[in-house]
Protein backbone atom coordinates (compact mmCIF):
# COMPACT_ATOMS: atom_id res chain seq x y z
CA UNK A 1 0.00 0.00 0.00
CA UNK A 2 1.50 3.18 -0.57
CA UNK A 3 2.24 5.82 1.33
CA UNK A 4 -0.49 8.28 -0.08
CA UNK A 5 -2.96 5.72 0.43
CA UNK A 6 -2.58 5.17 3.84
CA UNK A 7 -2.31 9.23 4.19
CA UNK A 8 -6.16 9.47 2.91
CA UNK A 9 -7.20 6.16 4.65
CA UNK A 10 -6.07 7.62 7.53
CA UNK A 11 -7.34 11.34 7.33
CA UNK A 12 -11.09 9.56 6.53
CA UNK A 13 -10.68 7.77 9.81
CA UNK A 14 -9.50 10.78 11.37
CA UNK A 15 -12.19 12.91 9.75
CA UNK A 16 -15.67 11.97 12.29
CA UNK A 17 -13.58 13.28 15.19
CA UNK A 18 -12.19 16.08 13.65
CA UNK A 19 -13.81 19.58 15.51
CA UNK A 20 -12.03 22.01 13.61
CA UNK A 21 -13.23 21.21 9.87
CA UNK A 22 -11.31 24.25 8.36
CA UNK A 23 -7.88 22.63 9.52
CA UNK A 24 -9.16 19.54 7.25
CA UNK A 25 -8.82 21.78 4.36
CA UNK A 26 -5.08 22.01 4.02
CA UNK A 27 -4.40 19.16 6.54
CA UNK A 28 -0.79 17.26 5.95
CA UNK A 29 1.96 15.29 7.59
CA UNK A 30 2.24 18.24 10.03
CA UNK A 31 -1.17 19.06 11.20
CA UNK A 32 -1.83 18.09 14.86
CA UNK A 33 -4.43 15.99 15.80
CA UNK A 34 -5.16 17.32 18.83
CA UNK A 35 -4.14 21.00 18.52
CA UNK A 36 -5.04 21.73 15.37
CA UNK A 37 -7.65 19.60 14.40
CA UNK A 38 -9.23 19.80 17.81
CA UNK A 39 -9.79 15.67 18.14
CA UNK A 40 -10.66 14.77 21.85
CA UNK A 41 -7.59 13.19 23.27
CA UNK A 42 -10.06 10.35 24.55
CA UNK A 43 -11.12 10.15 20.74
CA UNK A 44 -7.39 9.16 19.85
CA UNK A 45 -8.00 5.88 21.22
CA UNK A 46 -11.25 5.08 18.61
CA UNK A 47 -9.23 6.47 15.76
CA UNK A 48 -6.23 4.07 16.51
CA UNK A 49 -8.39 1.03 17.00
CA UNK A 50 -10.34 2.05 13.26
CA UNK A 51 -6.35 2.17 12.29
CA UNK A 52 -6.03 -1.41 13.04
CA UNK A 53 -9.62 -2.58 11.45
CA UNK A 54 -8.70 -0.68 8.58
CA UNK A 55 -5.13 -1.94 8.01
CA UNK A 56 -5.50 -5.40 9.37
CA UNK A 57 -2.36 -4.39 12.19
CA UNK A 58 -2.41 -4.54 15.88
CA UNK A 59 -1.55 -1.46 17.37
CA UNK A 60 0.93 -1.97 20.97
CA UNK A 61 -0.34 0.99 24.22
CA UNK A 62 3.31 2.32 23.84
CA UNK A 63 3.04 2.96 19.88
CA UNK A 64 0.01 5.57 20.90
CA UNK A 65 2.59 7.90 22.55
CA UNK A 66 4.11 8.67 19.30
CA UNK A 67 1.15 9.66 17.58
CA UNK A 68 0.57 13.67 17.43
CA UNK A 69 0.10 14.58 13.89
CA UNK A 70 -1.38 13.07 11.55
CA UNK A 71 2.23 12.05 9.54
CA UNK A 72 2.86 10.16 12.85
CA UNK A 73 -0.08 7.66 12.17
CA UNK A 74 1.00 7.23 8.28
CA UNK A 75 4.66 6.16 10.22
CA UNK A 76 2.74 3.99 12.41
CA UNK A 77 0.79 2.43 10.13
CA UNK A 78 3.35 1.82 7.40
CA UNK A 79 5.92 0.86 10.31
CA UNK A 80 3.09 -1.87 11.06
CA UNK A 81 2.45 -3.09 7.74
CA UNK A 82 6.67 -3.58 7.25
CA UNK B 1 7.67 4.08 27.36
CA UNK B 2 7.16 0.68 29.99
CA UNK B 3 8.08 1.37 33.23
CA UNK B 4 11.23 -0.92 33.42
CA UNK B 5 13.02 1.86 30.72
CA UNK B 6 12.83 4.69 32.89
CA UNK B 7 15.44 6.56 32.65
CA UNK B 8 18.15 6.39 36.25
CA UNK B 9 17.23 10.60 35.96
CA UNK B 10 14.22 10.10 36.57
CA UNK B 11 13.90 7.12 38.80
CA UNK B 12 16.10 9.51 41.12
CA UNK B 13 14.00 12.71 41.10
CA UNK B 14 10.82 10.37 42.03
CA UNK B 15 12.45 8.80 44.63
CA UNK B 16 13.72 12.03 45.69
CA UNK B 17 9.77 13.65 45.48
CA UNK B 18 8.77 10.72 47.81
CA UNK B 19 11.71 11.71 50.35
CA UNK B 20 11.04 15.18 50.17
CA UNK B 21 7.03 14.37 51.22
CA UNK B 22 7.46 12.20 53.81
CA UNK B 23 9.77 14.04 55.40
CA UNK B 24 7.15 16.56 55.46
CA UNK B 25 4.26 14.19 55.56
CA UNK B 26 3.98 15.11 59.97
CA UNK B 27 3.27 18.45 58.68
CA UNK B 28 1.01 18.23 55.79
CA UNK B 29 -1.30 15.12 55.77
CA UNK B 30 -2.89 16.36 59.09
CA UNK B 31 -3.54 19.97 57.95
CA UNK B 32 -4.78 18.52 54.90
CA UNK B 33 -7.30 16.08 56.78
CA UNK B 34 -8.11 18.84 59.39
CA UNK B 35 -8.90 21.24 56.47
CA UNK B 36 -11.84 18.93 55.20
CA UNK B 37 -13.11 17.46 58.63
CA UNK B 38 -13.02 20.90 60.43
CA UNK B 39 -12.35 24.06 57.78
CA UNK B 40 -14.77 22.34 55.58
CA UNK B 41 -16.87 19.97 57.89
CA UNK B 42 -16.97 16.66 55.82
CA UNK B 43 -17.64 13.38 56.85
CA UNK B 44 -17.53 10.13 55.38
CA UNK B 45 -19.77 7.05 56.10
CA UNK B 46 -18.27 3.37 55.26
CA UNK B 47 -14.74 4.80 56.71
CA UNK B 48 -14.22 1.60 59.35
CA UNK B 49 -14.72 -0.73 56.37
CA UNK B 50 -13.07 1.11 53.56
CA UNK B 51 -10.12 1.14 55.87
CA UNK B 52 -10.33 -2.39 56.93
CA UNK B 53 -10.03 -3.24 53.37
CA UNK B 54 -6.81 -1.04 52.41
CA UNK B 55 -4.91 -2.19 55.33
CA UNK B 56 -5.59 -6.07 54.35
CA UNK B 57 -4.87 -4.81 50.48
CA UNK B 58 -1.67 -2.71 51.37
CA UNK B 59 -0.60 -6.37 53.43
CA UNK B 60 -1.03 -8.44 51.08
CA UNK B 61 0.40 -6.65 48.10
CA UNK B 62 4.08 -6.57 47.85
CA UNK B 63 3.60 -5.88 44.16
CA UNK B 64 1.64 -2.35 44.81
CA UNK B 65 -1.85 -1.48 44.75
CA UNK B 66 -3.55 0.56 42.15
CA UNK B 67 -6.99 2.32 43.36
CA UNK B 68 -9.20 3.32 40.70
CA UNK B 69 -12.24 5.84 41.79
CA UNK B 70 -14.65 7.58 39.83
CA UNK B 71 -14.64 11.49 39.66
CA UNK B 72 -16.98 14.07 40.74
CA UNK B 73 -15.16 16.74 42.10
CA UNK B 74 -11.43 18.23 42.07
CA UNK B 75 -10.81 17.00 45.64
CA UNK B 76 -12.08 13.44 45.22
CA UNK B 77 -8.41 12.22 45.60
CA UNK B 78 -8.30 13.68 49.16
CA UNK B 79 -11.37 12.41 50.29
CA UNK B 80 -10.47 8.97 48.77
CA UNK B 81 -7.13 9.53 51.04
CA UNK B 82 -9.23 10.67 53.66
CA UNK B 83 -11.37 7.56 53.54
CA UNK B 84 -8.81 5.05 53.18
CA UNK B 85 -6.85 5.85 56.02
CA UNK B 86 -6.50 7.98 59.27
CA UNK B 87 -3.35 10.70 58.79
CA UNK B 88 -1.36 9.03 61.23
CA UNK B 89 -1.40 5.89 59.55
CA UNK B 90 -0.33 7.54 56.49
CA UNK B 91 2.57 9.31 58.24
CA UNK B 92 3.73 6.18 59.59
CA UNK B 93 3.39 4.12 56.43
CA UNK B 94 3.95 7.22 53.42
CA UNK B 95 3.80 3.86 50.89
CA UNK B 96 0.18 3.84 51.14
CA UNK B 97 -0.35 7.53 50.15
CA UNK B 98 -1.20 7.60 46.57
CA UNK B 99 0.50 9.02 43.71
CA UNK B 100 -2.23 10.55 41.48
CA UNK B 101 -1.81 12.51 37.97
CA UNK B 102 -3.56 15.84 38.28
CA UNK B 103 -4.20 17.69 35.36
CA UNK B 104 -1.41 20.60 35.09
CA UNK B 105 -4.08 23.47 34.67
CA UNK B 106 -5.71 23.09 37.47
CA UNK B 107 -3.03 21.88 39.97
CA UNK B 108 0.27 23.17 38.79
CA UNK B 109 -0.47 26.31 37.51
CA UNK B 110 2.29 28.09 39.58
CA UNK B 111 5.02 27.72 40.94
CA UNK B 112 3.28 27.48 44.89
CA UNK B 113 0.78 24.94 43.31
CA UNK B 114 3.53 22.91 41.75
CA UNK B 115 5.76 23.06 45.14
CA UNK B 116 2.76 21.65 46.81
CA UNK B 117 1.49 18.94 44.55
CA UNK B 118 5.29 17.72 44.43
CA UNK B 119 4.90 17.38 48.04
CA UNK B 120 1.81 15.53 48.01
CA UNK B 121 2.82 13.00 45.63
CA UNK B 122 1.70 14.12 42.47
CA UNK B 123 2.64 13.64 38.80
CA UNK B 124 1.01 16.70 37.27
CA UNK B 125 0.13 15.56 33.26
CA UNK B 126 -1.43 18.10 30.86
CA UNK B 127 -4.58 15.83 29.45
CA UNK B 128 -4.84 15.76 25.72
CA UNK B 129 -1.18 17.05 25.64
CA UNK B 130 1.48 15.57 23.71
CA UNK B 131 1.00 12.08 23.65
CA UNK B 132 4.71 11.42 24.61
CA UNK B 133 4.09 13.62 27.70
CA UNK B 134 1.46 11.44 28.85
CA UNK B 135 3.58 8.60 27.77
CA UNK B 136 6.44 9.67 29.92
CA UNK B 137 4.02 10.40 33.41
CA UNK B 138 2.28 7.06 32.68
CA UNK B 139 5.55 5.38 33.08
CA UNK B 140 6.77 6.58 35.54
CA UNK B 141 3.42 6.42 37.75
CA UNK B 142 3.64 2.24 36.75
CA UNK B 143 7.21 2.15 37.82
CA UNK B 144 6.24 3.75 41.39
CA UNK B 145 3.11 0.90 41.77
CA UNK B 146 5.01 -1.86 40.48
CA UNK B 147 7.85 -0.46 43.57
CA UNK B 148 4.49 -1.04 45.87
CA UNK B 149 3.41 2.14 46.19
CA UNK B 150 0.14 2.95 45.80
CA UNK B 151 -1.46 4.44 42.49
CA UNK B 152 -4.66 6.56 42.17
CA UNK B 153 -6.34 6.72 39.04
CA UNK B 154 -9.49 8.25 37.43
CA UNK B 155 -10.30 5.85 34.44
CA UNK B 156 -13.05 7.98 33.18
CA UNK B 157 -10.15 10.13 32.20
CA UNK B 158 -12.20 13.23 33.92
CA UNK B 159 -14.68 14.38 36.30
CA UNK B 160 -18.18 12.81 35.34
CA UNK B 161 -20.00 14.87 33.15
CA UNK B 162 -23.18 13.18 33.20
CA UNK B 163 -22.60 12.30 37.26
CA UNK B 164 -22.93 9.21 36.60
CA UNK B 165 -19.89 6.87 36.26
CA UNK B 166 -19.12 6.99 31.99
CA UNK B 167 -19.10 3.54 31.02
CA UNK B 168 -18.29 4.64 28.14
CA UNK B 169 -15.17 6.63 28.40
CA UNK B 170 -13.38 5.22 25.87
CA UNK B 171 -9.69 5.69 28.23
CA UNK B 172 -7.19 3.08 28.84
CA UNK B 173 -4.94 4.65 30.68
CA UNK B 174 -5.84 1.68 33.79
CA UNK B 175 -5.73 -0.72 31.43
CA UNK B 176 -2.15 -0.05 30.16
CA UNK B 177 -1.22 0.31 33.78
CA UNK B 178 -2.73 -2.44 35.28
CA UNK B 179 -1.41 -5.13 32.27
CA UNK B 180 2.33 -3.93 32.69
CA UNK B 181 1.94 -5.01 36.56
CA UNK B 182 0.77 -8.32 36.57
CA UNK B 183 1.48 -8.98 40.37
CA UNK B 184 -0.86 -5.70 41.22
CA UNK B 185 -4.11 -5.11 42.70
CA UNK B 186 -6.85 -3.18 41.87
CA UNK B 187 -8.98 -1.48 44.59
CA UNK B 188 -12.06 0.29 43.08
CA UNK B 189 -13.73 2.68 45.34
CA UNK B 190 -16.99 4.78 44.43
CA UNK B 191 -17.44 7.66 46.85
CA UNK B 192 -20.16 10.30 46.39
CA UNK B 193 -21.34 13.28 48.81
CA UNK B 194 -25.34 13.06 49.62
CA UNK B 195 -25.71 16.43 47.66
CA UNK B 196 -23.44 15.86 44.98
CA UNK B 197 -26.49 15.91 42.25
CA UNK B 198 -23.69 16.33 39.44
CA UNK B 199 -20.03 16.93 38.96
CA UNK B 200 -18.49 20.32 40.61
CA UNK B 201 -15.13 21.79 41.59
CA UNK B 202 -15.85 21.56 44.87
CA UNK B 203 -18.06 19.14 47.33
CA UNK B 204 -20.41 21.25 49.88
CA UNK B 205 -19.60 22.63 52.72
CA UNK B 206 -20.94 19.80 55.81
CA UNK B 207 -21.53 17.23 53.04
CA UNK B 208 -21.42 13.95 54.27
CA UNK B 209 -20.35 11.43 52.10
CA UNK B 210 -20.39 7.61 51.41
CA UNK B 211 -18.04 5.60 50.46
CA UNK B 212 -17.66 1.77 49.18
CA UNK B 213 -14.61 -0.23 48.46
CA UNK B 214 -14.39 -3.75 46.24
CA UNK B 215 -11.23 -5.57 45.01
CA UNK B 216 -11.24 -6.31 41.31
CA UNK B 217 -8.47 -8.71 39.62
CA UNK B 218 -9.50 -7.22 35.70
CA UNK B 219 -8.17 -10.04 32.63
CA UNK B 220 -8.31 -10.00 29.28
CA UNK B 221 -6.65 -12.35 26.86
CA UNK B 222 -7.27 -9.86 23.78
CA UNK B 223 -3.28 -7.91 23.19
CA UNK B 224 -2.81 -4.31 22.63
CA UNK B 225 -4.87 -1.34 22.92
CA UNK B 226 -7.86 -3.56 22.69
CA UNK B 227 -6.47 -5.12 26.03
CA UNK B 228 -5.92 -2.31 27.38
CA UNK B 229 -9.57 -1.01 26.47
CA UNK B 230 -10.97 -4.30 28.20
CA UNK B 231 -9.38 -3.93 31.34
CA UNK B 232 -10.56 -0.65 31.91
CA UNK B 233 -13.92 -1.14 30.78
CA UNK B 234 -13.98 -3.83 33.44
CA UNK B 235 -13.16 -1.37 35.87
CA UNK B 236 -15.49 1.22 34.90
CA UNK B 237 -18.06 -1.44 35.03
CA UNK B 238 -17.24 -2.21 38.70
CA UNK B 239 -17.57 1.45 39.40
CA UNK B 240 -21.26 1.66 37.98
CA UNK B 241 -22.18 -1.51 39.39
CA UNK B 242 -21.25 0.32 43.35
CA UNK B 243 -22.71 3.28 41.93
CA UNK B 244 -26.21 1.34 41.59
CA UNK B 245 -25.53 0.04 44.86
CA UNK B 246 -25.41 3.23 45.95
CA UNK B 247 -27.91 4.62 44.94
CA UNK B 248 -30.27 1.24 45.96
CA UNK B 249 -28.87 2.21 49.76
CA UNK B 250 -29.85 5.30 49.60
CA UNK B 251 -33.45 5.13 47.75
Amino acid sequence: MERKEIFEKVVKILTPHVKNQAALAGVSDATHILDELKVNSARLVDVVLAFEDEFDIEIPDEDVDSVNTVGDCVGLVLAKLG
Amino acid sequence: MAAQELRLRDRTALLLQREVGRLLAPLWIPVVIAVMRFGMGWRIEGKREARERFRALRRGSPGGLLVCANHLTMVDSFVIAWALAPAWWYVLHYGSVAWNTPERENFARTWPMRALVYVMKCIPVRRGGDRREVGRVLARFTWLVSRGEVGLMFPEGGRSRTSRVDTSATTYGVGRIVRALPGARVLCVYQRGNGQESWSDLPARGERFRVRVDELEPKSSRRGLRGSLAVSQQVLGKLAEMEQEHFHARA
